[in-house]
């Protein structure tokens, strides 16, 4: 269960989490079969369990280069079912879009997935419930939740691998503020940003933390992202079952040191493992697929010495 | 809550055949059960917060009538409620340490979406509008302030190349993207403004990319927008047709009542009115 389920803990306490890398240049390959061998390792517990995959879709992009690819999203979908899923529904709540419809059409969806109604849920329209946050880290105290996301058994993160011009960079728990629904909160959720952006995806991801994180990182973005940077391509998939890991590793990958970045390195106090000793890594090594991104002046601070 | 104002403001919109009575006073009926005490309406009832939806609903309930007093304490509350960002405290912090992240005026103030929060495009564009639907009589002194402020407000966060994105048109002087929706109801709100230069750029961008729209909520906000600026459109049913054999749209009333507002207006002539209200 994802909601209010999930432990918090200090590292000393968690044992080790496990990220994979998956090499993958492009978008055509057979993604589900590389994910599928990827994520059987993981003896995931997910037969007969309502998954939901929470994509990145910030606004239509012709381009593939702002949302998470829909063919990433497709073959996941796919993967989930040959687990032994018994549903398998994508949600998503834009941030500054409120035409979701529009900007799935765009990305033409559809096309990966088959039939929209039933399976892709606008989270920013959903029927929503008050949470008492677990944690205390910005001053909200509660958040109103997607009931699709409350009622879902199992989420999967499905962030692309991008620079963020306010948070440094955008991962699987950065993506975790799409879940917050803009039918109360407005198109940007400004609670957020006077909350506090670090604190609040801490207090996010404490409450309706992902059991699993699939970076899309097959082109992400760098620079002035998350959606005016440049095209950035790096030919991996980062996959995970503890979202501090996996964007840990997806930081290192990005030529950025983890600890640096605001957000994770506070989420590594509770929320899951950001040193690399704690992490168990599976396929490609982080040294074999590093790519530096570039990042905005105001960000020269995260970059590892050997990255510049 | 938005929901229910914007289709009972569908419902009642101008059109040949004559709005469902019945369904139209349930919908006022309920929307006053939902009103708070403040004046306010929250986004959804319960909630202990009103929120961008007060001029949604104060308009639907002004334009269909016999809610006089629901709808001034709207007013009221949407009148005094002032977004967080110019308090003299926030503007030294932004002064100090965001001035070159974020290129925009800070003292200039629109409307939030949720109290305590700063000012955006879209939740100013709908008091804007909400202001524009009333007769003078109804609007006391402090509504000619603020709508003047607002004004401001919306072509200072105009992105450089015109259109409008959420409310951010420059950070770290990088140039912001228009985006369809704030853009459209941007240019609504402005429609007294229509001869200025930054008006006519943003209707080009958003003509532009017209064609290039896959939603139906988008498609009619655009559609809208454009005609009541007088620009030439290719009708709007046939490429709602198109869309939707490919589309079959998605369950959403909002998206609904927008393209039932857009339909009306385009089938009655009654466009919004771009000469208007709107004060210098």
């Amino acid at each position: 269960m994802s909601f209010a389920q999930s432990s918090l803990m200090p590292p000393f306490m968690r044992p080790p989490s496990r990220v994979a890398i998956v090499r993958s240049g492009s978008y055509d390959c057979d993604l589900g079969a590389l994910l599928f061998t990827a994520l059987r390792e993981f003896d995931l517990p997910v037969r007969g369990k309502k998954v939901l995959l929470k994509p990145n879709f910030v606004e239509p992009d012709p381009e593939g280069v702002i949302n998470t690819h829909p063919a990433v999203v497709g073959a996941v979908r796919e993967t989930f079912l040959r687990l032994g899923a018994q549903s398998v529904r994508v949600g998503e709540g834009p941030a500054h879009e409120r035409d979701t419809e529009g900007i799935v059409e765009t990305l033409r969806l559809g096309d990966f997935l088959g039939p929209l109604r039933d399976l892709f849920v606008d989270l920013n329209l959903d029927e929503v419930h008050a949470i008492n946050l677990r944690t205390r880290a910005s001053k909200l105290k509660q958040i109103y939740f997607p009931r699709t996301v409350l009622e879902a058994d199992y989420i999967v993160s499905l962030p692309k691998l991008k620079t963020h011009h306010w948070a440094g960079v955008t991962l699987s728990l950065k993506n975790m503020f799409g879940i917050v629904p803009g039918c109360c909160y407005g198109w940007p959720k400004n609670v957020l940003h006077w909350a506090g952006i670090a604190p609040s995806i801490l207090d996010i991801n404490s409450t309706v933390r992902p059991d699993f994180a699939i970076v899309d990182g097959i082109i992400g973005m760098e620079g002035n992202g998350p959606t005016q940077g440049s095209p950035k391509p790096s030919g991996v998939l980062i996959l995970g079952d503890d979202p501090v890991a996996v964007d840990a590793t997806c930081a290192r990958v990005m030529g950025l040191v983890p600890e640096r970045i605001d957000y994770l390195a506070k989420a590594g106090v509770l929320l899951g493992h950001l040193r690399p000793e704690k992490i168990r890594q599976l396929g490609e090594s982080v040294a074999s697929v590093r790519t530096p991104f570039a990042v905005l002046p105001a960000f020269q601070k995260l970059v590892a010495a050997d990255a510049k | 809550m938005e929901t229910t104002a914007w289709a009972l403001a569908a419902l009642i919109s101008p059109r040949p055949a004559p709005p469902p009575v019945e369904v139209c006073a349930r919908a006022r009926d309920w929307l006053l059960q939902a009103q708070r005490t403040d004046g306010s309406w929250p986004p959804f009832p319960g909630l202990p917060q009103g929120c961008w939806a007060t001029s949604v609903a104060s308009e639907a309930l002004y334009l269909q009538g016999g809610a006089q007093k629901a709808v001034e304490r709207g007013l009221h509350w949407l009148l005094h409620e002032w977004p967080a960002e110019g308090t003299v405290w926030r503007r030294l912090c932004h002064a100090l340490f965001h001035s070159r992240v974020v290129g925009q005026d800070d003292s200039l103030r629109g409307w939030n979406w949720t109290p305590g929060t700063a000012s955006w495009v879209e939740p100013t564009a709908h008091v804007l509008l909400f202001l524009r639907s009333l007769p003078p009589p109804m609007l006391p002194p402090l509504a000619s302030k603020r709508r003047q402020l607002a004004e401001r407000m919306l072509f200072d966060r105009m992105c450089p190349g015109g259109g409008w994105n959420s409310g951010n048109p420059l950070v770290y002087g990088v140039a912001g993207v228009p985006r369809l929706g704030p853009t459209a109801w941007a240019l609504l709100a402005l429609g007294g403004y229509a001869e200025r230069t930054e008006i006519q750029r943003s209707l080009d961008w958003l003509e532009g990319v017209y064609h290039t729209i896959h939603g139906p909520a988008s498609l009619a906000l655009a559609h809208r927008c454009l005609t009541a600026y007088g620009r030439r459109v290719p009708p709007l049913a046939p490429a709602l047709d198109e869309l939707y054999s490919t589309n079959h749209f998605f369950d959403n009333v909002l998206t609904i009542a927008w393209v039932m507002l857009a339909l009306n207006e385009g089938e009655s002539g009654a466009a919004p009115s771009t000469g208007e209200a709107a004060t210098r």
